[in-house]
């Protein structure tokens, strides 16, 4: 060999050798980890993350995150190889017509399998539309009735409907008065004028015309409403002995201000979402106290459950944070059942199908028992009451923590 | 009864309502610039009166002057860098830069403070004073004092000072203003930041029963340009006209009507009273 060509094949060969054993070391991080690991099941989660809901988006992340984070450190799905359960969260914001983009790019960009959502019923009944043209399975604990009284297939309430929880609102309210002895004649219903308000104040109609109670006063409001003064005059006027608000949390801050500056101190009987979080106890300190409102489920049903979420998140487990772990769990079990991950398989999994077990015993009747429509027959509204810092299930008797306190 | 308490509701939220947007008339009469930008400076003051209250403890209604100075220092840099720029350009230009300050300010907050409600508590929230039959609502009370004050001190300013000379003498003739050794530009600035201030310190003095977001202002500013057009644009003294009209007009509107068509009614009656009085109420005072 010449002294070129030996030099030359030298530097070849070193350098094949360098270049080689840079390959091997590369090699596990540069090619794309061939380890033997099922791909994760992605479940989109479209919440109202900004605008006036934004808490209530916030807390139903928490509880998925929760949900979601002891199935993976319990080792993911086993039926599908200990696949990872992954989240793709998104904002709805607050209007429906932007949720329902939102779902539509999420779905898209993403293998979903399920979307779980949105909290506020007109931002879920967007949703749905896209959901539904997709075959994607939709879980939400949205309760307009809207939501499963459109034929859908691919939705799945896990919570009793508007109308249903209205009603129990006012009888709930009636045989808690009846035990206290007063007897309620006439009822004042003030409710915020989306999907939510409306269809639970037809619930609440319904109670009272079915109980003979005069309703003196039924006003809607709009949801972004700044100054409630002209309401709670009227409520003054109208002479009502109990008041069935049905707001989120601005609007019930507002409302049960408005009502103590007026020195008004009939009974008022919260429809769940703002009266229910631990933010109307800190804005309003001592007037949240025996502040009654229904419910869809309460986290001292079971406290094995929900005190993992407080412990995480520092507050009590609010009903759409549970909601939506059950939700999940719901989820998870008809991936199990259905053995894989694509939507179809698991909506068809989850049709008009029984589930219990983990988060599900946080529910009233301790199963989600889907009919047809999508409906979770099984959930039952409560009445709940804040004692302090916590609130207490008081009604019906049967799973009531705690006797109602009424205050006329 | 309630006809008379419907219309002192009404005054008591006018007032907060005709300082909120006095701002917006001062700045149009001085630099005729129609300021899009003006409700996010609501947003300014009571994000500052918020932050007030939740690290130093101070009430909203005590913090209301610190919002008026935080917002009178961007106010003067926004006019100083940004606003003299387009003073003689097409009003289209204009347009274009006050709506782009109140997309960069609304989602500057957004970003910064994130998009919770946030409310703050104080002890006379749920407080009010009887008046015979009548409820006085004591925040709205304090609010509408404040604003007041407000009113006067600026109107005294206007008056007497020679600043407050100097600007109106701008506003009938930057010309004849300049030749008479006034520093337009400088009155330009004072102005634009005094105009943004006045809505911040309305922005404080609302925080006791108004929740703050990033786009709280956006809830106001229909509002603004119909008490500032309502009254006259352009008059001082008109905004507060404009500002007490529809404050009554909507309270009054929700003894006849559901309160969902408040604003409807509202606009009714601004359209009507535009269609026989186009320069508005009070009308321009140049």
């Amino acid at each position: 060999m010449s002294r070129k060509n030996s030099v030359g094949t030298m530097r070849m060969n070193r350098r094949a050798m360098l270049s080689g054993t840079a390959a091997l070391l590369a090699a596990p991080y540069v090619i794309p980890a061939a380890r033997a690991e099922a791909p994760a099941v992605n479940v989109g989660v479209i919440m109202p993350l900004s605008g006036p809901n934004a808490q209530f988006g916030i807390n139903s992340r928490n509880g998925l995150e929760l949900a979601a984070d002891e199935i993976n450190a319990a080792g993911g799905i086993a039926e599908l190889g200990g696949a990872r359960i992954n989240l793709v969260v998104a904002d709805a914001t607050s209007t429906p017509t932007t949720a329902g983009n939102v779902a539509q790019r999420l779905i898209t960009q993403a293998d979903i399998t399920a979307v779980l959502g949105a909290f506020a019923s007109s931002l879920t009944l967007a949703i749905s539309e896209v959901t539904e043209r997709r075959d994607i399975p939709l879980l939400t604990m949205s309760f307009a009735d809207q939501i499963t009284g459109r034929g859908y297939k691919n939705i799945f309430q896990v919570v009793a409907k508007a109308s249903v929880i209205g009603k129990a609102q006012f009888d709930y309210t009636a045989a808690i008065a009846r035990g206290a002895g007063s007897k309620i004649d006439k009822i004042a219903i003030m409710y915020e004028d989306t999907a939510y308000g409306t269809a639970q104040a037809n619930g609440l109609r319904a109670g009272a015309k079915a109980a003979n109670v005069e309703i003196v006063m039924d006003d809607a409001y709009p949801l972004g409403i700044t100054d409630t003064t002209p309401l709670v005059n009227k409520l003054r006027g109208s002479g009502a002995q109990a008041v069935f608000p049905v707001s989120y949390l601005n609007d019930s801050l507002l409302i049960i201000r408005t009502m103590r500056q007026q020195k008004l101190t009939i009974p008022a009987i919260g429809g769940a979402a703002g009266y229910v979080i631990p933010d109307f106890e800190k804005a309003l300190g001592e007037f949240s106290e025996n502040v009654l409102s229904i419910d869809t489920s309460n986290y001292d049903l079971a406290p094995e459950l929900t005190e993992r979420f407080r412990k995480r998140f520092g507050y009590f487990m609010v009903h759409e944070a549970l909601e939506h772990a059950v939700c999940l769990e719901v989820l998870v079990q008809a991936i199990k059942k259905a053995k894989s991950a694509k939507a179809e398989e698991v909506a068809s999994a989850l049709r008009g199908a029984r589930f219990t077990g983990g988060w599900i015993n946080g529910m009233t009747g301790g199963a989600v028992q889907f009919d047809a429509s999508g409906l979770n027959v099984l959930s039952v509204p409560l009445m709940v009451q804040w004692r302090g810092k916590d609130i207490v299930t008081v009604w019906p008797k049967e799973i009531a923590k705690s006797a109602a306190v009424w205050r006329t | 009864m309630s006809f008379v308490q419907a219309i002192l509701d009404g005054l008591l939220i006018g007032g907060v309502y005709a300082v909120i947007s006095i701002g917006l008339t001062l700045v149009y009469g001085v630099m005729g610039i129609v300021n899009f930008a003006q409700a996010e400076f609501l947003t300014i003051g009571m994000f500052v009166a918020w932050f007030a209250w939740a690290f130093l403890g101070l009430d909203p209604v005590l913090a209301a002057p610190l919002s008026f100075a935080v917002a009178f220092a961007i106010g003067w840099v926004v006019q100083g860098q940004l606003i003299a720029r387009v003073l003689s350009a097409p009003s289209v230009a204009q347009i274009f830069l006050t709506v782009g300050i109140l997309i960069v300010i609304e989602n500057g907050s957004l970003l910064l403070f994130g998009s919770q409600f946030r409310s703050v508590t104080t002890s006379y929230q749920t407080e009010s004073l009887s008046l015979g039959p009548l409820f006085i609502s004591v925040p709205y009370l304090i609010a509408f004092a404040m604003s007041l004050a407000c009113g006067i001190a600026l109107w005294w300013f206007m008056r007497a000072s020679w600043f407050g000379r100097a600007m109106r003498a701008t506003a009938q003739n930057p010309a004849a203003a300049r030749l008479m050794g006034i520093d337009t530009a400088l009155m330009y600035k004072m102005a634009f930041a005094l105009g943004v201030g006045l809505t911040a310190f309305g922005g404080a003095v609302i925080l006791p029963y108004v929740t703050v977001f990033p786009g709280v202002g956006g809830q106001y500013v229909v509002l603004m340009f119909t008490v500032v057009v309502l009254g006259g644009l352009g008059s001082v003294a008109g905004a507060v006209v404009g500002g007490l009209a529809v404050g009554v007009i909507q309270s009054l509107s929700s003894l006849f009507f559901p309160i969902q068509l408040q604003n409807l009614v509202l606009f009714v009656v601004f359209i009507l009273v535009l269609a026989v009085r186009p320069q508005g109420l009070v009308g321009a005072i140049r």
